[in-house]
């Protein structure tokens, strides 16, 4: 299982990440304006004044019993900080992949079932557009064209403010610009990958046997082809995820969304480095097991791999 | 292994030199927009002869006029020559981010490939834990940690975009160092050294190269970034990214000589360096199945 030592090698890159930051860990974690008090109970929390791999496990053993430590600047433990955002940036992230996948699927066989021709190399370029924008940029122009002008949907946040509890409808209307935004970038990524590998796929026996039995164009591309062709896909999905959560960064600092990303930016910001190494933490993880549920699916939606 | 290698090279030689010619005219249209760029940003500003960071704020908001091409800006600085010299600032940051990256990425790569084994193993999976934590995350905690001046933000974004490259250069390496030439160096008493750096690297060139290219446009998408969320180049210096970073408001003031000249530099030569990166990748691809 390569998952394992990846996951000890992110929590050693967050711990050596703790030690490069100026002033040493202990001011890094307390913020600028940590009292003497302060700092002295962290330095003792963590034992800071004893050897580094002595550290290293203190620093572990916090961690595997939840402690992600405490955010000085904003007075609350760090893991209470992420539980409030996870489920937005989820909620957020899953949308974005469901509709990326939704799009990028069908533009992708379409290319490669007319590949060469005027429509398929016009579709090239716009992903290439699409592929190459900044993501602030593309979600300015939107909010510029559909809050701004059309007024059609929110500028940001996460629901109209006066409503109370939970507003389903305003939710969904406030989702649809940020998930548009953060699709865009792996829809022409993902779209080009399908395109590439259908062109590849239909090239192969198979596919012309298919074709020579007499079944019809649409047939062979959903039935054989497609199927082959998202095996591989689906190790991509896998790890296109931290990239999300680095576009949820930018998202959410647009739409004034509060997620994962916006603290993020924010701890940047205030240098709230207790926040940003246990965030670094909780994401390096689910990307890690992220990346082991795809390998895991890919199994079984293929019987020919095997892993020892 | 060598007949599956031969029996679709005969039937795929012809497709993607067909795609390579496809691609003609908009990786050549691509190139021109990039000389065009460089010249711009590198003369225009001697020609409007202003200072860029001069405010006049009886004169801001100004919409393209005669006297102000693109506009001013919120402070009355002219848009123009501040997207004139953010295009300078931004392209350096892609070139020299992108060089620093390479210079890493190339290096880790071809001495996990060349010694393979363990170290190889054991060198790659720290390549996959720094993939395991988004980018972004990495760079802003770099920036926040190391904020400073346009130099640190270079060394910032280069040390967290080696990892593509250095994938790919190990890759080549692995392949490349099974070549006689190489057992040929080795028989005449070459270093490891030598072999890697006189040998094996420069076969590595167009993989190199190309990588470069794709390595620019994502820095200077990442230097973009870094600037909106303003922890990247630092007002009053302007750059592509921190033109755009008060976009929104801008947007509300109805001023979009402000939004769309800088966004469209930026989507304009990113696109450009990936096509002509592509270009070339089709292009290497046709040389080795040509051999």
């Amino acid at each position: 299982m390569l998952a394992i030592p990846t996951l000890v090698g992110v929590t050693i890159l967050t711990f050596a990440l703790l030690h490069i930051a100026p002033g040493g860990p202990a001011l890094a974690l307390a913020g600028d304006r940590a009292t003497p008090a302060q700092l002295q109970h962290i330095t003792h929390q963590l034992g800071l004044d004893r050897p580094w791999p002595q550290q290293y496990g203190a620093w572990l053993w916090e961690l595997s019993h939840g402690n992600l430590g405490f955010s000085y600047s904003r007075q609350a433990t760090v893991v209470s900080l992420i539980e409030e955002r996870l489920p937005q940036t989820t909620l957020l992230m899953g949308s974005a992949l469901l509709i990326s996948v939704l799009l990028a699927v069908p533009l992708g066989v379409w290319q490669a079932y007319r590949r060469n021709s005027t429509l398929d190399r016009i579709a090239s370029v716009v992903v290439f557009l699409a592929w190459s924008m900044p993501t602030f940029w593309f979600g300015t122009i939107l909010i510029a064209i559909f809050a701004v002008q059309l007024r059609w949907l929110p500028v940001g946040g996460l629901q109209t403010i006066d409503t109370a509890g939970f507003d389903w409808p305003s939710r969904i209307a406030h989702l649809i610009l940020p998930t548009t935004t953060l699709a865009i970038v792996s829809l022409a990524g993902w779209s080009r990958y399908i395109r590439g590998s259908m062109a590849e796929q239909l090239g192969e026996d198979y596919a012309r046997t298919a074709r020579a039995k007499g079944l019809g164009m649409r047939a062979v591309l959903f039935h054989h082809v497609l199927r082959n062709a998202l095996i591989p896909f689906i190790t991509l999905l896998g790890a296109t995820v931290p990239a999300l959560f680095g576009g949820a960064v930018i998202t959410e600092q647009i739409f004034a969304y509060p997620g994962m990303g916006q603290l993020f930016w924010q701890s940047a910001v205030d240098r709230d480095y207790a926040t940003l190494l246990g965030m670094t933490v909780i994401t390096g993880v689910l990307v890690v097991l992220g990346n082991l549920l795809a390998d895991i699916l890919y199994a079984v939606v293929d019987p020919r791999v095997r892993y020892d | 292994m060598i007949d599956a290698s031969l029996t679709p090279a005969v039937e795929e030689a012809a497709l993607p030199r067909r795609r390579g010619r496809r691609f003609g005219g908009v990786a050549t249209a691509s190139l021109l927009w990039l000389v065009f760029v460089a010249l711009t940003c590198a003369l225009g500003p001697f020609a409007i002869h202003a200072n860029p960071n001069a405010t006049d704020v009886a004169a801001a908001f100004a919409p393209p006029s005669a006297r102000h091409w693109l506009g001013t800006d919120d402070l009355g600085r002219d848009e123009l020559l501040r997207v004139l010299v953010g295009g300078r600032v931004t392209i350096a940051v892609g070139a020299v981010a992108a060089t620093v990256a390479m210079i890493i990425g190339s290096v880790y790569g071809a001495f996990c490939g060349y010694y393979g084994g363990w170290i190889d193993a054991l060198l790659m999976r720290a390549v996959d834990v720094f993939m395991s934590v988004p980018t972004l995350f990495l760079l802003l905690f770099l920036a926040a940690m190391f904020h400073g001046n346009i130099v640190t933000l270079m060394l910032v974004i280069g040390v967290t975009s080696w990892l593509g490259p250095a994938r790919l250069v190990r890759g080549d390496i692995l392949s490349l160092k099974e070549r006689p030439y190489v057992e040929a160096a080795r028989s005449m008493g070459a270093t490891d050294a030598r072999i890697i750096f006189r040998h094996l690297v420069p076969n590595a060139f167009g993989t190199i190269a190309t990588t470069t290219t794709f390595m620019v446009a994502g820095a200077m998408l990442a230097e973009t970034a870094l600037s909106y969320l303003g922890i990247g180049v630092r007002a009053p210096t302007p750059s592509w990214g921190n033109l755009l970073s008060g976009a929104q408001s801008y947007i509300f003031a109805r001023a979009y000589w402000l939004i769309l000249p800088p966004g469209l530099a930026i989507l304009l030569t990113v696109t450009a360096l990936n096509f002509v990166g592509d270009a070339v990748r089709e292009r290497s691809n046709d040389a080795v199945g040509s051999t």
